[in-house]
């Protein structure tokens, strides 16, 4: 690089530095339905101007979001307790999931009644073991009869090739995708054995809630707008996420958008509004995970989120 | 042919392993104080003071998975070295061999793992198979490349005298053209070593079991520090394999190849 070029560079470089005012929403998946609030949210209405992220399996938004490398992120509720437990001062803004989209999905030539169900007959269980509620299922069933492996992130072939195979899945996802590939699918909630945190819950820092009071709240009125455009039309946000996604067909996306909807609006969201969080049921998580050893030094419940 | 000066220099293993140990300290230290200091978070960052206090905690879980990550990527590795070895002779026996199969030999060197991952888990099966899969396909093709590259740059006087005395092909590989070709073979070696562990664990994240699943588990419960624990002993077990290539180089090479004579 010549001297030009790199004086030229360095204007560059110092130009996008003043012009990221731009708000970063990092998301811990693909352009999927799950997200459609966030890419159907009018932010400009709002006088935001919001870059989304996408992103991946095991995609650190809650660190992204204490470490300032984006200003809001989707998390879910027990990972976000679990980062305040070790001093990441993380806040919840908004819920899109009010019930667990989490499950255990199954073959339903197996005929199996309940989640013990699985854990009481031999066969290979995928899921995450880092995450609580496999610690809570280890603890409430074991797994002596079963052997457990690692999640496959979303890929149905292991499912597909072995029928006494059962994984954890998004309820609204691998499920649709297994039975499009043949597979006659049953799927039991992890909302079952009363876990059910809130999930894709947009959180900030407590740094940016500190530092710029002004922008959360109108972020929150975006998101829930756009969950409410989303709710009521999903077509629009699906063509645009497709587009960024064109691996995922816009049937399931779709599918998987009115699969998610009772997960998302519930007598709770009719009485208090789209997205939002009560006191109680953090409580009631960090109970849970106070109990599984998850998190020593519990976070107070009304610290944990913030209601605009 | 007897070389006098073939010994090495022994004395101390200490002066030998110092300059290695200071910028070590230094990381590790600076590391620490910025740690405790508040210039790194440690949720990103772990002091290593807690790494270390990590180690400890969970030294049972991580010693049984050191040993199981170590077997798979130990046995990856023989595998690779074997088969990669016989491919390269092969591939050395004529041009047009060499022209028909070694583009298809590139294709382990450029195979993206995690995207075969689910797939290698349907063949192997969840457990050791695919651990041992996965580090054979990531560490054959630095032996296969460095192998070939050996056998077939055997001096060509050396090659005419054989031939003077009727040697076999056979006879010729084996003392003239495999002899010749130990100093690359074993750097392709001392890169698949590495790659091999690094081949394991990712195997690991697939099939469950060793260091890998430690730290997807870690990961997911946000433990940093035990995180880099794992990476800790990954690394370990690497620079151990590593040595080992070493030692098998010292011993094969010393009395003939300058490498090994300093």
């Amino acid at each position: 690089m010549n001297r030009r070029n790199f004086v030229l560079g360095a204007a560059l470089l110092t130009a996008c530095g003043k012009s990221s005012q731009k708000i970063r929403l990092a998301l811990n998946w693909k352009p999927e339905p799950e997200f459609g609030p966030f890419y159907a949210a009018p932010y400009r209405k709002y006088g935001l101007d919001v870059d989304i992220l996408p992103g991946g399996a095991g995609t650190p938004t809650v660190q992204m979001v204490g470490a300032g490398s984006a200003e809001f992120g989707i998390v879910a509720a027990d990972e976000l307790l679990v980062a305040r437990s070790r001093g990441n001062d993380v806040v919840a803004l908004f819920a899109v999931f009010q019930n667990n989209p989490q499950g255990i999905m199954v073959h339903a030539s197996r005929k199996l009644t309940s989640i013990a169900d699985i854990f009481r007959h031999p066969g290979t269980v995928a899921m995450q073991r880092g995450l609580s509620y496999a610690r809570l299922l280890e603890k409430m069933y074991g797994f002596d009869k079963v052997k457990i492996v690692p999640s496959p992130n979303g890929d149905v072939s292991a499912f597909l090739h072995d029928k006494n195979f059962a994984q954890q899945c998004f309820i609204a996802s691998e499920p649709l995708i297994a039975k499009r590939l043949g597979a006659d699918v049953q799927v039991f909630p992890i909302s079952d054995i009363g876990f059910n945190p809130y999930t894709d819950v947009m959180a900030t820092s407590g740094d940016v809630l500190r530092s710029k009071p002004e922008m959360a709240k109108p972020m929150v009125a975006a998101a829930r707008e756009g969950l409410r455009i989303y709710l009521d039309d999903p077509k629009p946000t699906n063509l645009r996420m497709q587009q960024l996604n064109p691996t995922m067909p816009l049937d399931l996306f779709t599918e998987t958008a009115e699969a998610q909807r009772p997960l998302i609006e519930t007598e709770e969201t009719r009485r208090n509004g789209l997205g939002s969080m009560t006191k109680e049921r953090w409580e009631t998580l960090i109970k849970q995970l106070k109990d599984l050893g998850d998190i020593q030094n519990a976070p107070a419940g009304e610290d944990c989120f913030r209601s605009f | 042919m007897k070389n006098p000066s073939h010994n090495r220099d022994r004395k101390g293993a200490l002066p030998a392993a110092l300059p290695a140990l200071i910028p070590f300290l230094v990381i590790t230290g600076a590391l620490e104080l910025a740690v405790r200091g508040g210039l790194v978070r440690a949720y990103l960052v772990p002091a290593p003071s807690s790494v270390f206090r990590a180690m400890v905690e969970s030294r049972d879980e991580l010693i049984q998975a050191m040993l199981t990550t170590s077997a798979s990527a130990l046995l990856g590795f023989l595998l690779s070295t074997v088969a990669g070895i016989g491919i390269a002779v092969f591939l050395s026996s004529s041009r047009a061999i060499q022209r028909a199969f070694y583009p298809y030999a590139v294709f382990f060197q450029t195979v993206p793992l995690i995207a075969i991952a689910p797939l290698l888990v349907i063949w192997f099966g969840y457990g050791t198979r695919t651990v041992v899969a996965s580090a054979f396909v990531v560490s054959i093709f630095p032996v296969i490349a460095n192998t070939l590259t050996g056998i077939l740059s055997t001096d060509p006087a050396l090659r005419d005298l054989f031939r003077l005395y009727g040697a076999s092909t056979l006879v010729t590989l084996f003392k003239l053209r495999f002899p010749a070709a130990l100093p690359q073979i074993l750097t392709g070696l001392r890169v698949a070593s590495g790659l091999a562990v690094i081949g394991a664990i990712v195997g690991e994240f697939i099939g469950g079991q060793g260091l890998g699943s430690v730290v997807d588990i870690a990961r997911t419960q946000q433990r940093v520090d035990k995180v880099f624990a794992a990476v800790l002993l990954a690394s370990v077990l690497g620079l151990a394999l590593f040595g080992l290539i070493n030692l098998i180089s010292y011993v094969t090479l010393r009395r003939w190849h300058a490498s090994e004579q300093t």
